[in-house]
């Protein structure tokens, strides 16, 4: 009876999810307005003077607890060790350091925090001196705490490893004919730029083009960090312009399509020669001497997932194999990381980073110089801008933040004890 | 936002290029050629000489936007060079190859000129697959005698492909043209070990004992002629009309005498063992490797090696299934 007493003063999402005892429990409503009141989650005192802050009350309330476990395993640390096991010391001071790496910046912040409230105090005295010198700390310590947030909010994401690599970026024109083509094109230009810009190397593994027009693209993106970046241009891009080829001057609405994929190390990846069958175009004949042929494409299936990739870019085959040995580890690598992923957030409803291909991502109106990116809802009014790759960084910009603070939302990887006695 | 000139003037090319090859190959080709001529037909104006130019005549230099486009025009020279291309390749039946001037082969690039015979993927593929064997036994230095050798593609491949100092390459050819093409190739493939070309004719009884006396020899490779004479008269004109005879089918091509195509099969097993691959403890690496044109060709190969001492042959197939090579290993 007492782990029940105990059990109860948890919340009741843990308490459903404990199956060991769902059996034995009722977890109907009665039970529900039977648990112990618990307090509603706040922020910090002095919190409301820096301003909106990226934490929420929830995360607040996460915080605390882990702050007061870290601080029961420096008691127990700095107390009678006597008695411990050495790998017991040794998780110990492991799980320590872990969460030193959040709580102490936490920690931080609130000691800021607590400035805030006393610099507030100075602003409303009598002297001007004192009035100035208490702004301009205030503006210090407003700093301290951006930077503060950032810092525990870098140590509470997940760390995906795959956005530290290199990316491979598919453009494919979809709807539209001959504009959308163009508008392929255009999209091609954009990223060519704004990799030069961050300094990117780019490399076209495969191009399917007639003159301006482009099918299907699919680059090579090398640098630091690439994959975080470019993981949000996945989906369909939309314009609404009117087209080239246009004779009468109406506004047509055509779209492409990109996708993103980690460009996989070859480390994680183990494709077994036996699973491969590379399919050669010959023409059926004698080959060798008697026929000078051009043909150099190459297609390699990989059976058991049945993923083909085809490429015949360059003149040799043995170059044409390299590529597509490349692309083909990509898109493995990204349909493990993408189940896994769907597996690990399947309870989330979450609007960025799933990178499904057939979700509408952004709109480009030339007619109201408008581009949109319809996950964020985020409006900018420099077309030229954005198609010349400059602006470009500002929708990734606002995307990441909404990323980072859609992740943070969705965190439950705390576990619950009891709760600080207030 | 103006659209380049490229739009309008290489669809015609396109088409014609379309009728001869089909459209998926006329597009990678007109790719290809156009690379090329980006690349190797420079223009002669640079910005400078336009900049200077207009500004001579009281107007305005060219803005950065239309530099950049300029640089993404073709010059008339270039429209030119592509038009006599595709008029070549369609209406003359030119191979690529002989347009563009280079083939990719393993690691190298080879230098392409007619008559001398192009390098054929195939023969890339055993080339590497024989340059991971010699790799895989890591034995001391190889002296290697690539017979037929052409425009010196096997001997360059093998030496680009394996270690520095594992391999030195003798490579040999009757015609003349190739020897010089070889020599071109070697200077502009900075290879990493000693390679050789030579001008002699294999049909002669002295050349045995020539070669003996110059080295110890581990290996013989050769890409030989191999296209009976019957067939000869089938090939696709973009290569009747343009390789070298003697470079696809051996001996006369005017005397019946040898309907199989395996004379010089024949010639190259009696060479090698002339030159004592024949003696010796068994190794792992095989003394003599041939390519040939079929299975038609593969117990005639095989026996000629019986013959000449090789007792242990074996063949590799080519990614299209076809029997390609013949390797001789002597075993005790």
């Amino acid at each position: 009876m007492n782990a029940l007493r105990a059990l109860k003063a948890r919340p009741m999402r843990a308490l459903v999810r404990d199956s060991r005892l769902s059996g034995l429990l009722n977890t109907g409503t009665a039970h529900r307005y039977a648990t112990t009141a618990q307090p509603k989650p706040s922020f910090p005192p002095g919190s409301e003077l820096a301003g909106k802050s990226k934490l929420t009350a929830q995360i607040h309330e996460k915080l605390k607890i882990m702050q007061y476990k870290h601080n029961k395993i420096l008691e127990q640390m700095t107390g009678d060790i006597s008695g411990m096991e050495r790998e017991d010391m040794a998780r110990l001071a492991k799980e320590q350091s872990n969460m030193g790496m959040i709580v102490v910046p936490y920690e931080h912040l609130l000691k800021q925090y607590s400035e805030l409230l006393e610099l507030e105090q100075m602003m409303n005295a009598d002297d001007p001196d004192l009035r100035r010198l208490a702004r301009e700390e205030r503006q210090e310590v407003l700093e301290n705490v951006a930077t503060c947030e950032n810092d525990i909010i870098n140590g509470l994401l997940p760390k995906d490893s795959a956005e530290s690599a290199g990316a491979i970026l598919e453009i494919r024109a979809g709807t539209g004919g001959d504009e959308a083509s163009l508008f392929c094109a255009d999209l091609l230009h954009m990223y060519e730029k704004y990799a030069q810009l961050r300094k990117w190397k780019l490399e076209t593994m495969s191009m399917d083009s007639e003159g301006d027009k482009i099918k299907e693209v699919v680059l090579k993106v090398s640098g630091r960090g690439v994959f975080g970046v470019l993981m949000f241009e996945s989906g369909v891009h939309r314009v609404q312009r009117v087209p080239a080829t246009e004779t009468q001057g109406r506004v047509h609405t055509s779209t492409a399509t990109v996708a993103v994929l980690p460009h996989a190390t070859n480390v994680n990846i183990v494709i077994k020669e036996s699973d491969l069958r590379i399919d050669v175009f010959r023409a059926s004949g004698k080959g060798g001497q008697h026929v000078n042929t051009t043909d150099s494409a190459v297609r390699i299936t990989h059976i058991p997932t049945g993923i083909s990739v085809e490429n015949q870019q360059e003149r040799s085959q043995i170059q044409n194999r390299e590529r597509a040995m490349q692309v083909l580890r990509a898109r493995m690598y990204e349909r493990e990381r993408s189940r896994l992923d769907l597996e690990r957030r399947a309870s989330r409803n979450k609007l960025i980073g799933s990178g499904d291909r057939s979700e509408k991502c952004r709109t480009y109106n030339y007619a109201q110089n408008r581009v949109t990116d319809h996950r964020i809802n985020f409006s900018m009014y420099n077309i030229e801008g954005m198609m010349n790759g400059t602006a470009l960084q500002i929708v990734i910009d606002q995307l990441r933040i909404q990323h980072d603070l859609d992740e943070l939302a969705s965190m439950d990887d705390f576990d619950y004890i009891s709760p600080p006695s207030q | 936002m103006p659209r380049s000139v490229l739009n309008n003037t290489v669809i015609p090319l396109l088409r014609q290029l379309t009728k001869k090859l089909g459209e998926q190959q006329a597009k990678n080709e007109l790719r290809w050629m156009t690379d090329h001529v980006r690349k190797a037909i420079t223009t002669k104006h640079t910005v400078e000489h336009t900049t200077n130019a207009r500004l001579w005549r009281d107007q305005c230099a060219p803005s950065a936007e239309e530099t950049e486009l300029a640089s993404k025009r073709f010059s008339s020279v270039q429209w030119a060079w592509l038009r006599q291309a595709v008029h070549d390749r369609v209406e003359t039946n030119k191979p690529l190859q002989y347009i563009l001037g280079t083939q990719p082969f393993g690691n190298a690039t080879v230098l392409t000129r007619p008559p001398v015979l192009i390098p054929r993927w195939e023969t890339e593929e055993w080339m590497l697959k024989l340059a991971d064997m010699i790799r895989a036994e890591n034995t001391g230095l190889l002296n290697v005698l690539d017979a037929c050798t052409g425009s010196g593609c096997v001997a360059l491949g093998l030496a680009c492909a394996l270690p520095r100092g594992s391999v030195h390459i003798t490579g040999v050819d009757i015609s003349q043209d190739a020897c010089e093409l070889a020599l071109e190739n070697l200077a502009r493939n900075k290879a990493k070990q000693a390679v050789e070309f030579q001008c002699v004719d294999l049909h002669e009884q002295s050349v045995a004992s020539e070669l003996m006396s110059r080295r110890v020899w581990d290996m013989v490779v050769a890409n030989p002629p191999y296209v009976t004479p019957a067939e000869y008269a089938e090939l696709d004109p973009d290569v009747k009309d343009w390789e070298d005879v003697r470079a696809l089918v051996p001996g006369d091509p005017t005397s019946d005498l040898d309907q199989s195509g395996l004379s010089f099969v024949v010639r190259l097993a009696q060479l090698t063992r002339e030159l004592g691959l024949a003696d010796g403890e068994s190794t792992k690496l095989p003394r003599l490797v041939v390519e040939i044109g079929g299975a038609h060709q593969v117990d005639g190969a095989r026996q000629a090696m019986h013959d000449n001492g090789f007792n242990l042959t074996e063949v590799w197939k080519d990614m299209a299934g076809i029997d390609r090579v013949v390797l001789g290993y002597h075993k005790t």
